[in-house]
């Protein structure tokens, strides 16, 4: 299977599926799972193989399909992506990984750069969407004592003050006690959207852009046993991807299980590129 | 896979990057002989490091009491049944597997990941003892019913398994000292750290998302100065310096004289093929088949040579050096009953008398026409 997996990287993209994007006069900028809009869009089915290009690598297949919906309004593009997942994970503690799911598109045109997450000088753009971070956006980042409900900690240096002499630190000086976020780490502050904008040059260098414009939004069935995430995206990105009505492009989705321990590496892929076609006049 | 180097094996074993030896590698020898236990050297990490939020049950450093004890829970038996049962000859390269080799195809090494809970009590079995001391029984050597106590620090391992695992690359050994870190501008929290590393000493903070690990007090060993966990060791049990590999071993540098001159100090799990920066001097009135596991076969060696330290005053005067200064001793000597530290330019830091100087009073003074008592 791997050889043939590599030899469509060399020959170009094998196109497994072949989304259309339908052009809609709604505003998509705000658009929900249950909105009606998506209601007569055809569902593409996409199919999705474990990982298998770096180690570490999921054993079994968690995520074999992916549906998805496409339709823009000109300006802004939106996605239904809906997956079977046993269980709703939105991580938390240690050893807990949240629910997710990204598309990934190229940022320069022509042929598209490797599916895996691009190589050095032409990138890829993607939007990663986690259960996780909707929590954060929803209820806010989670404090110790909401992970933790019985947790009892005597004294955080950080907050003691008294009412003499000890005034207690201000919020730079308490970040110090959060490596992560003295250290600017997206992973470590408030996600105020579900949606993380990243761009890659290749396996392990993925790294945040600022994101003010996409958002995204995941309903969970516990009855069905299915997230359905929307997630919309101005069409034209400055310094990302660029899609434009009338083109044929390229996409590719990754799904992570959160209760079955997938993260980073460990996730569900699309193989190949899969065409996006932006229905519409130009 | 690359082919690297690993002296504590005496043999190559295979790893996922290539052999990048820093220019000095950082290291602790703790003689378990006389760890009495204390916890400060845990308290000194603790209130240095790992008293903010997300960091409650956080020891970078930590005392667990062996057989009993371990923090995170069971992570030592649960690596070596993940492993396997594999032979290590006397005097012999080991023949066995390490995670690295013995790892799925789909995977860096051979691992686990401790659920939330067994890492929530550091302090699980203290002082137990192996098993009852039945009415009648007297003392053996060595002895029948036992425990010694395992100071363990982050190894900032040669071949780190947590350098290795991470899919992000945000871990990395700096050139400077061997000392490993996590990138915390770089991590997001996947884990693998966590799980891959054999010794469990890198730690998942929920609170910042990123996963945490002992830095080595890179701070004060930049600036000369040992961690804190050594600088605060009550029983004054431990020392830390650069150790060299065997073939650039220099006989007056202390962890090089401990570990490979006299061959007191050994690697503990050495052959998970990680080669480990801590080295022990090993409990010598333990179980001898429990150190064997966990020192591996040249135990045996070094308690012999721990019994030859009554007539060996240079390893008594270092021995007497650990603990006496807050200073990195580069080199070290001995002469007229006094041992030397000294620091990298070769200037004295401190001097300590081998033996202290006693004196015998007469019982009874005539002076005064008084008997003396011990007495306080």
């Amino acid at each position: 299977m791997r050889i043939i997996f590599s030899l469509a990287l060399v020959f170009g993209s094998v196109l497994l599926a072949d989304i259309k994007a339908v052009k809609t006069t709604t505003d998509l900028s705000k658009t929900l799972p249950a909105d009606s809009v998506w209601k007569d869009i055809p569902k593409e089915p996409v199919n999705l193989v474990a990982q298998y290009m770096v180690n570490p690598k999921p054993k079994v297949n968690h995520t074999p399909l992916i549906e998805v919906q496409a339709i823009h309004d000109g300006q802004w593009i939106a996605f239904r992506l809906t997956w079977k997942a046993d269980s709703k994970s939105e991580a938390g503690k240690t050893g807990q990984f949240s629910d997710a799911v990204a598309m990934q598109f190229p940022v320069k045109e022509g042929s598209p750069p490797p599916i895996f997450m691009g190589m050095k000088g032409n990138p890829v753009h993607i939007f990663h969407w986690r259960a996780q971070y909707q929590k954060d956006e929803e209820k806010g980042k989670p404090e110790m004592k909401d992970l933790y409900p019985n947790m009892n900690p005597d004294m955080y240096p950080m907050e003691f003050k008294d009412s003499g002499h000890v005034k207690g630190l201000n919020a730079e000086k308490r970040e110090v006690y959060s490596p992560g976020k003295a250290s600017g780490n997206p992973q470590s502050y408030q996600k105020n959207s579900a949606v993380d904008e990243i761009v890659a040059e290749g396996f392990g260098s993925s790294s945040v852009i600022e994101n003010k414009m996409s958002r995204g939004h995941g309903v969970y069935d516990p009855k069905q046993k299915t997230w359905t995430v929307v997630i919309s995206r101005p069409l034209v990105r400055p310094n990302g991807s660029v899609l434009k009505p009338g083109q044929n492009g390229f996409m590719a989705f990754a799904v992570w299980q959160g209760a079955k321990q997938e993260v980073g590496s460990r996730k569900a892929i699309t193989p190949n590129w899969v065409s996006l076609q932006i229905l519409g006049p130009t | 896979m690359a082919k690297v180097k690993n002296w504590h094996l005496g043999r190559d074993m295979e790893y996922v990057y290539e052999e990048n030896r820093p220019k000095r590698q950082w290291s602790i020898v703790f003689d378990l002989n006389k760890c009495i236990g204390c916890q400060t050297c845990s308290m000194a990490c603790k209130t240095t490091w790992t008293s903010g939020k997300g960091q409650e049950s956080m020891f970078w450093n930590n005392v667990e009491t062996k057989p009993w004890g371990s923090y995170p829970l069971g992570w030592d038996v649960k690596v070596l049944e993940k492993l396997g049962h594999q032979e290590w000859k006397k005097h012999e390269p080991y023949r066995g597997k390490t995670i690295f080799e013995a790892a799925e195809p789909t995977e860096t090494t051979v691992h686990f990941f401790p659920t939330d809970e067994d890492w929530m009590y550091p302090n699980n079995g203290e002082d137990d003892c192996t098993g009852n001391v039945s009415h009648g029984t007297h003392l053996n050597l060595p002895h029948d019913q036992w425990f010694f106590y395992l100071p363990r620090t982050c190894a900032h391992c040669t071949y780190p398994a947590c350098l290795a695992a991470c899919p992000r690359k945000a871990i990395y050994k700096r050139p400077e000292d061997g000392i490993v870190l996590i990138d915390q501008s770089r991590c997001k929290g996947y884990g693998e750290c966590v799980r891959s590393c054999p010794y469990k000493k890198s730690m998942y903070n929920p609170y910042t998302r990123t996963s945490e690990k002992c830095i080595g007090c890179y701070p004060a060993v930049e600036q000369g100065y040992q961690p804190m966990c050594v600088q605060n060791c009550i029983g004054k049990i431990r020392v830390m310096g650069f150790i060299n590999p065997p073939w650039k071993a220099r006989k007056d540098n202390p962890v090089d004289y401990l570990v490979h001159q006299m061959g007191l100090a050994l690697p503990y799990y050495p052959q998970l093929g990680l080669e480990p920066n801590i080295y022990y001097i090993p409990p010598i009135h333990a179980n001898r088949e429990y150190l064997t596991q966990m020192f591996g076969p040249k135990v045996d060696d070094a308690i012999k040579q721990y019994k030859k330290i009554k007539d060996d005053p240079r390893t008594q005067g270092l021995l007497v050096l650990l603990g006496s200064t807050d200073r990195i001793m580069h080199s070290f000597d001995v002469k007229h009953g006094v041992a030397y530290g000294y620091d990298e330019k070769g200037d004295e830091i401190v001097s300590v008398p081998v033996i202290e100087h006693s004196y015998e009073r007469p019982r009874y003074d005539s002076k005064y026409e008084a008997v003396r008592n011990n007495t306080p």
